[in-house]
């Protein structure tokens, strides 16, 4: 895993890519700390990160889009899988080095509430969590960017289709506002998501009959509840959504209360993609 | 020690490698021969464990390449068919990265890894320049070098000499012979010259199948015992050709020249027996002696010719020759599908 991590991280600054995402990343994050705390003179840093959120929307595709989609075009993915090394380890060597970099303008956006105590008080705890929640928003999107990019050979795709997921998450909320009105809307949108689920279920298993049964006992399920309780489609519907609001839980942080259930999304989601990608990796061997 | 059992790929419908079985010993040069998209190359993602097999097993060295893939990996040096460089490190920085992924623990170790592995492929000179600046035949042995590092006891090549030069070529080959003296060295080609004079032995694929399998001269010989001979005796022409003709199993006689009482012929047999003692006592006995009999050996290029020119699609009416050409191991070939070459499929997925 460290060979790979190694090899990883100084590519990123041998190709530019590394000192690109940290450039852009400090220029906005001291933009915006200079009109906000320097010029308006707030105390309060979160402001800053709340602020350049949305930097990571299209910075950290560019980071991850390369990671496994070059890779596979390359067919140097023919050498780490024929290394005596796991197909975890492949992945964690590439998602820390990544996070690598991701770390250093992190590391400068530390910083800069120090600067600001010269000039009053600054509530730093308040600060430093914003900053953690940002971190940990941050490495949430470098995963979801990886297994993006293990999906695909071309790095373009990855990185349109981890913008588009990306942005999905963020506008959320909105999308949310939607979907307030009505059963019956949650009732269509989970008939769609069964249809889907049940199509690829079929596919999967190379079977009519699987994928039928599957669409029809979701179906059965899902009238029944409409008919019986039909809060509970909705309910479950903007849970589902919920889960879905990858900004929020920093939000959240931004308006200084500390959420532990937002460190455990974050880390969660970390997880969960990380896992997605080994899966896809693993899968790739037998096609 | 290699133990491949009943190997076989599927891409859906097309089945790129077909039941195929064989062991490579210890200290063994091994040879993979078979034209464009025989499933060369799947075969070897597959012993190496880049793809996992639709069915069958393969055992490096003991160890099971899906059950225990760390074990059996850390025995294997693997050069596949597009070298796995990353072009923007230099070849010293590429080598140690390899050696460390290899599982070359101790810095030290790495470096005297690397120092024998660029001895070994003469890449000396080209130490410190990046990968992305060499040219194919450079990168080729930097595949190499990378395949020699962490000591692994078995090496496996993917068609090593495409695109050298004919003085690279001999270079690698020389090389690859010296590396059979350490290590099993499993390569695949299509290049029979190549394959006859550096292989101890020789496994034919054709169409995803095991067509022949046998040391160089095996394969050579086997077919040459059916081969034609060609043979001059003394007498007039009537009394030779009776008397090869009463030889059982000896058909196809066609005289070639004629000259004085001598007359030259050839003949073919399809029994499969070596004829050549039978005619000459039939001649001696006709009252004919005989001036010279040889019989016509193949080459492994008319072998490997006869072999894998058996498209199954292309294939509409075999003559007797080629049929009597393919060797038992041939199996049945009605059921497959014509098979397409292997990148076609990859890009397929």
């Amino acid at each position: 895993m460290t060979a790979i991590f190694k090899r990883e991280a100084r590519s990123y600054f041998t190709s530019l890519i590394g000192y690109v995402v940290i450039g852009v990343m400090i220029a906005l994050l001291g933009l915006y700390y200079s009109a906000d705390c320097l010029i308006y003179a707030t105390s309060d840093f979160s402001t800053v990160m709340y602020s350049t959120v949305i930097v990571l929307l299209f910075l950290l595709p560019a980071l991850t889009m390369r990671s496994f989609a070059d890779e596979r075009r390359n067919k140097t993915d023919q050498l780490l899988l024929t290394s005596p090394v796991s197909i975890s380890a492949i992945v964690m060597g590439k998602y820390f080095a990544q996070l690598a970099v991701f770390v250093v303008p992190m590391a400068v956006a530390c910083v800069m509430p120090l600067i600001l105590t010269a000039f009053g008080t600054v509530s730093l705890t308040s600060a430093y969590a914003t900053i953690l929640a940002y971190f940990l928003l941050g490495a949430a999107c470098i995963s979801i960017g990886t297994f993006i990019s293990v999906l695909t050979e071309n790095q373009i795709i990855a990185y349109i289709a981890t913008v588009g997921v990306l942005l999905v998450c963020y506008l959320m909320n909105g999308i949310k506002s939607l979907f307030t009105s009505g059963n019956t809307l949650a009732f269509i949108v989970f008939c769609v998501v069964l249809a889907v689920a049940a199509v690829l279920t079929g596919l999967a298993c190379k079977n009519v009959t699987v994928g039928s049964a599957v669409f029809c006992g979701g179906a059965v399920v899902l009238i029944l509840l409409f008919k019986l309780r039909p809060t509970w489609l909705l309910n479950g519907f903007n849970s589902v959504l919920d889960a879905l609001a990858l900004f929020d839980p920093f939000v959240d942080f931004v308006g200084g209360v500390f959420s532990i259930s937002g460190i455990v999304y974050y880390l969660s989601v970390i997880v969960l993609f990380l896992f997605l990608t080994c899966q896809a990796l693993e899968r790739r061997r037998w096609h | 020690m290699i133990e491949v059992n009943h190997l076989t790929k599927q891409y859906g419908k097309i089945k790129a490698v077909d039941d195929i079985s064989f062991t490579v010993e210890d200290g063994c040069i091994y040879g993979l021969l078979g034209p464009n998209g025989a499933g060369k190359s799947t075969t070897m993602n597959m012993l190496t464990g880049y793809l996992a097999p639709t069915s069958g097993t393969v055992r490096i060295n003991g160890h099971d390449i899906q059950e225990e893939p760390k074990e059996a990996k850390a025995c294997i040096g693997y050069l596949p068919e597009i070298p796995p460089l990353y072009t923007d490190m230099t070849v010293q920085e590429y080598l140690l990265f390899v050696a460390e992924l290899k599982g070359v623990k101790k810095k030290a170790d790495r470096l005297t890894d690397v120092e024998q592995a660029v001895a070994c492929t003469g890449l000396e000179p080209m130490r410190k320049r990046l990968i992305r600046n060499l040219s194919k035949g450079y990168r080729q042995r930097v595949g190499i070098a990378a395949a020699l590092l962490g000591n692994p006891k078995v090496i496996i090549l993917d068609e090593p000499t495409v695109g050298l030069d004919p003085a690279q070529m001999i270079e690698m080959r020389t090389l690859i012979h010296d590396l059979g003296r350490t290590h099993t060295v499993i390569l695949s080609s299509h290049i029979l010259s190549e394959v006859q004079t550096i292989c101890d032995r020789v496994l034919i694929i054709a169409h995803g199948k095991v067509a022949a399998q046998g040391t160089p001269e095996e394969l050579a010989a086997h077919l040459a015992a059916r081969g034609v001979i060609s043979a001059t005796a003394q007498g007039t022409k009537e009394a030779v050709l009776a008397a090869a003709s009463s030889v059982e199993g000896l058909n196809d006689i066609h005289v070639t020249a004629e000259k004085a009482d001598e007359v030259s012929f050839t003949a073919s047999s399809t029994s499969g027996e070596d004829l050549r003692a039978a005619l000459s006592r039939a001649l001696a006995e006709a009252g004919c002696p005989v001036l010279s009999l040889s019989s016509d050996t193949m080459s492994l290029e008319d072998v490997f010719l006869q072999i894998t020119e058996s498209d199954p699609a292309a294939q509409q009416e075999p003559t007797e020759q080629e049929e009597s050409a393919v060797p038992e191991q041939l199996p049945e070939q009605d059921d497959t599908s014509p098979v397409t070459g292997d990148e076609d499929k990859k890009e397929g997925e």
